[in-house]
């Protein structure tokens, strides 16, 4: 398989602030909340993985539903996140033993 | 489908409700349906219709308005007189169909003490006015059940969910060799952005169903071989049924129960690596009503031989 390299590996804060359809400074406050991952290079630029537009979206729909604040939306997106990783872990765990096969006879 | 649905049944309360109960509701169910906490592609729906039963019910003058003209409140004159519009329409019979929803707009802000945010923060953004653009949708994650024999092959699958527009089908392309947890990315076909923005993705978790003789674990099949004392203790050779045809196993003289006779590769196909292996398990079994002649010969056996099966110095 082969990919077409179209897309940075990292986008500088205009560029994901279009891509996120969000003004730069709101991004600036997500970062500066720890909301938003992103890398400070030595000129102090901020530079953000194209992963993290799911991020912003998220905010952004947990901000526009529930009303809640930045630092709020902090909890909820770690606990979901947490939850996520303990549901992925049940799942797993499910199988091996347990009822998930009747012995033959 | 909610198409007609009532804006008090969505929300789960009486007509009488007070603003506070409506409020109530609408909080609980917006915690269950949003679609970042429940990740179902039908609550995208019912997070939907909530927030537009909500935004009409808690808004006094809207839900005057609907409680007099129902569902098609907003295609009725400000000016109408609810009970000229009943009598016209008792002679009319059934009216149109209500907008779908997303369009709740159409009444103004301003409309007194209502909470703005509450209003129309359930729709994502749009028409906030708070600075939010167009919202990308989130992804969605369904069950996809296989059986063992499906996760092997791999192939197409066509499944139904229920979606923001009614059912909707998806041809899935199932990979030969899934195992239990992978997930099947579906790009684009999540959660509806708001605004023309970028839809969600959507996932089929793949769950492999129980089955009657196979176990699965990762990409290894453990299946029981049941065999006869004689055949255990002399060595046989037996066909076991695996989900890629039938094989034979040998099996050397002098198995227990419980040994693992490996049949390499045999297991679940791996795209790009190791396919799994299939251990046959030796199970003794007995004869539950011997025949005379078997009894006899058992206790033969069992006057000949100075076998111990609970020797602490055979165990290993």
């Amino acid at each position: 398989m082969s990919y077409a390299l179209v897309r940075p590996a990292r986008l500088d804060l205009e560029t994901f602030a279009r891509a996120a359809a969000v003004h730069p400074d709101l991004i600036r406050r997500l970062v500066a909340l720890g909301l938003v991952d992103a890398d400070r290079d030595t000129a102090g630029e901020l530079w953000f993985s194209p992963a993290q537009l799911r991020v912003v979206a998220r905010i952004q729909r947990l901000r526009a539903g529930f009303a809640l604040n930045y630092a709020a939306i902090g909890l909820v997106t770690d606990l979901l996140d947490r939850i996520a990783v303990l549901e992925a872990a049940l799942r797993n765990s499910r199988q091996p033993g347990g009822r998930s096969w009747t012995r033959t006879i | 489908m909610a198409e007609s649905r009532d804006f008090y049944e969505i929300l789960g309360v009486p007509r009488s409700a007070s603003q506070d109960e409506i409020q109530q509701a609408y909080r609980k169910l917006a915690r269950t349906y949003h679609p970042d906490v429940n990740s179902d592609p039908a609550a995208e729906e019912r997070f939907k219709d909530v927030s537009e039963a909500y935004a009409v019910l808690s808004d006094p003058r809207a839900r005057r308005r609907y409680d007099a003209f129902g569902p098609d409140f907003r295609q009725v004159p400000e000016d109408v007189d609810p009970d000229a519009f009943r009598r016209s329409r008792a002679g009319a019979g059934a009216g149109p169909g209500r907008a779908r929803g997303g369009q709740a707009a159409g009444f103004g802000p301003g409309q007194g003490d209502i909470d703005l945010d509450d209003l129309l923060g359930g729709l994502f953004g749009g028409r906030t006015g708070r600075g939010w653009g167009p919202i990308p949708g989130a992804d969605q994650e369904a069950e996809l059940e296989l059986t063992v024999e499906e996760a092997y092959r791999g192939g197409q699958r066509t499944l139904t969910l229920q979606g923001p527009e009614g059912l909707r089908t998806f041809d899935v392309k199932v990979p030969a060799g899934v195992t239990d947890g992978q997930r099947i990315r579906l790009a684009g076909q999540g959660g509806r952005g708001s605004d023309g923005a970028q839809p969600g993705d959507l996932y089929f978790v793949v769950r492999i169903a129980p089955h009657p003789r196979y176990r699965v674990e990762g990409r290894d099949i453990y299946v029981d071989l049941p065999l006869a004392p004689w055949e255990a203790a002399l060595g046989t050779s037996v066909a076991v049924d695996t989900p890629g045809g039938e094989a034979k196993v040998k099996v050397p003289p002098g198995t227990s129960s419980g040994r693992r006779l490996r049949l390499r590769g045999r297991g679940l196909p791996h795209q790009r690596g190791k396919a799994g292996d299939l251990f046959a398990e030796a199970k003794i079994m007995v004869p539950e009503k011997p025949s005379r002649a078997e009894r006899e010969l058992f206790e033969q056996l069992a006057a000949a031989s100075t076998f111990d099966p609970r020797d602490p110095r055979r165990r290993r």
